[in-house]
């Protein structure tokens, strides 16, 4: 059995995309997050930001990509807030790291995979929201770990549709 | 130190993002901590974000709307002619209500004008749809489809007829961002129905709206009604906020209670809302003839009235109004053709007026008689004793 390097990985697993998907997908993540909770209200337990991230994190293996997409997301959902901006935008550059940099270790293509990382990832970024708002910014924040627990839950079985679906679009050599 | 740079380049990237960010939100805080509202650069950030986002939430609305609105007009149109008579009926006496409606709070505003009390009326509103939310639950924050080219402006209040949702928090070209009044920085002048104790509306971290820092009291119970006071600048007075839900103890300040509301407005199913734009009086062509022609009407009634009193100086009555009341013509003893009125007896009997006995014998009649003593009637004395008693 072969030992790969994570440099001779990255060099073998890259995925590429066209920059049509680069610059719709996050948009559109953007677009439904702010729609869809109008029509689904409290049945609305997850972050597609957040799945788009991990998304392009896992696919790149890039952390440094992984976090100014992440950044750049999470400082987007922002400012469609009343919250100072920057909030998301750290929880949302650490997940991009983090993603990126577990890509890099793990084979992303299993599914499994795909889905515990989307799961735990979910969480992370959770905990730096509200580790943020909380100990940052001194805000009285709701910490109610059961909503986030099911947002882990739908951000995973959306994950586990949507990702086969953008694999779709990769570039192959 | 290049290696260094080149090794741990991911790591560099990362924590300048993070810093960069944490030095943005210190920024941020600082002003918002002296009172300013967002600096210049974040405006900017919102602009660009509510630009990229609100088009296609528009676009995605626009086709749910109008594939509702096809369905709705063209395949269930069921009953719509019968609706549409009965609602033209509804209009109809709905107008005539409104003329007098409008008359009555002209006058009232007439009234208080002169009182020099400063009362803020509901005037004009606009009508919008929410288009999308902040798409997270830690902030109430939802955008509507007008802005400032519709008219609307910063702080306006927002409502639905149920009660108040919001103000406007940040205005753009043809959309408008709204802070619910659950959302932790929003702030609205209240006052209690029943107590008429008043205090500062805010959202609490669960998202529902509770009234803080109000002096424990053991009149303020779960179903109590809740108003806007006014004194916000914002929310006209006297607009319904919700009902007490439940009084619980302020964890910071002993004696201090915080009550929490349930909203009057559907804050988590809100479709359509109406923008307050005007507080001052501003009616429209059609309600100014509905006045002219209540005022036409007020005039002919008041020449009805005129008329009748003129008639009435004419013919002779039993009141002048040019006399003290001490000699009006019904007072008058002097005038025989008034009966006088009888005084009060000094030994009521049984024939005195509502002390007379249902039957009397004929003969206890003519002795007792006026007649039988010669003299005239005198209604200014007391009756004389019956002599029947006495035998």
């Amino acid at each position: 059995m072969s030992v790969l390097s994570a440099d001779a990985r990255r060099d073998y697993e890259i995925h590429r995309y066209p920059v049509l998907i680069y610059a719709l997908v996050p948009v559109l993540a953007v677009v439904l997050q702010a729609w869809l909770p109008r029509l689904l209200h409290r049945y609305a337990a997850f972050d597609l930001p957040l799945v788009v991230t991990v998304f392009f994190g896992l696919s790149r293996r890039n952390p440094i990509q992984g976090s100014i997409l992440g950044g750049i997301l999470g400082i987007f959902e922002d400012a469609l807030t009343g919250h100072p901006i920057g909030i998301n935008g750290i929880a949302k550059t650490l997940v991009g790291y983090l993603a990126a940099t577990v890509g890099i270790l793990v084979n992303v293509e299993n599914h499994a995979v795909r889905l515990i990382m989307t799961f735990v990832l979910s969480l992370v970024g959770s905990a730096t929201y509200f580790f943020v708002v909380r100990f940052l910014l001194g805000m009285s924040v709701d910490t109610n770990w059961m909503a986030e627990l099911y947002k882990a839950i739908g951000n995973s079985v959306i994950a586990l549709v949507l990702f086969p679906i953008l694999d779709r679009a990769k570039i192959r050599d | 130190m290049e290696s260094f740079v080149v090794r741990y380049r991911n790591l560099l990237v990362l924590l300048a993002l993070l810093v960069a960010q944490i030095l943005g939100l210190a920024m941020q805080v600082r002003r918002a901590n002296t009172g300013q509202g967002d600096g210049q650069e974040v405006r900017l950030i919102r602009l660009w974000a509510n630009g990229i986002v609100s088009p296609p939430e528009k676009a995605l609305h626009n086709t749910g709307s109008g594939i509702s609105w096809i369905w709705n007009n063209y395949f269930y149109l069921r009953h719509v002619r019968e609706q549409n008579a009965d609602l033209q009926k509804t209009i109809d006496r709905l107008r005539l209500e409104q003329a007098a409606l409008l008359e009555d709070a002209k006058q009232g505003q007439r009234l208080q004008a002169l009182l020099n009390f400063q009362q803020k009326y509901i005037y004009k509103t606009v009508t919008a749809e929410v288009i999308g939310t902040s798409g997270t639950e830690q902030s109430r924050v939802f955008t509507i489809n007008k802005g400032k080219k519709d008219g609307i402006d910063r702080d306006m209040a927002v409502i639905t007829p149920d009660g108040i949702v919001g103000k406007v928090r940040d205005v753009f070209g043809h959309t408008a961002q709204v802070l619910a009044i659950n959302d932790q920085s929003s702030g609205a002048g209240v006052i209690m129905e029943s107590t008429r104790i008043r205090g500062v509306l805010r959202g609490n971290a669960q998202g529902r709206p509770e009234i803080v820092d109000v002096i424990s009291d053991q009149r303020i119970r779960p179903g109590d009604s809740v108003l806007t006071a006014g004194g916000d600048q914002i929310f006209p007075r006297g607009l319904p906020v919700g009902v007490v839900d439940k009084v619980v103890n302020d964890p910071e300040r002993d004696g201090f209670v915080d009550v929490v509301l349930k909203p009057a407005a559907h804050l988590d199913q809100l479709d359509e809302v109406l923008v307050i734009t005007a507080t001052e009086p501003q009616f429209s062509q059609e309600q100014q003839q509905d006045i002219a022609t209540s005022e036409t009407l007020k005039g002919a009634e008041a020449e009805k009235q005129k008329t009748s009193e003129g008639m009435a100086e004419k013919l002779p009555g039993l009141i002048d109004p040019k006399l003290p009341p001490d000699q009006q013509p019904l007072n008058d003893t002097s005038n025989p053709g008034f009966p006088s009125r009888p005084t009060a007896p000094l030994h009521p009997d049984r024939f005195t007026p509502a002390n007379t006995a249902p039957a009397a014998p004929p003969a206890q009649d003519l002795q007792s008689s006026p007649k039988t003593t010669g003299k005239p009637p005198d209604h200014s004395r007391p009756a004389p004793a019956p002599q029947g008693d006495k035998q």
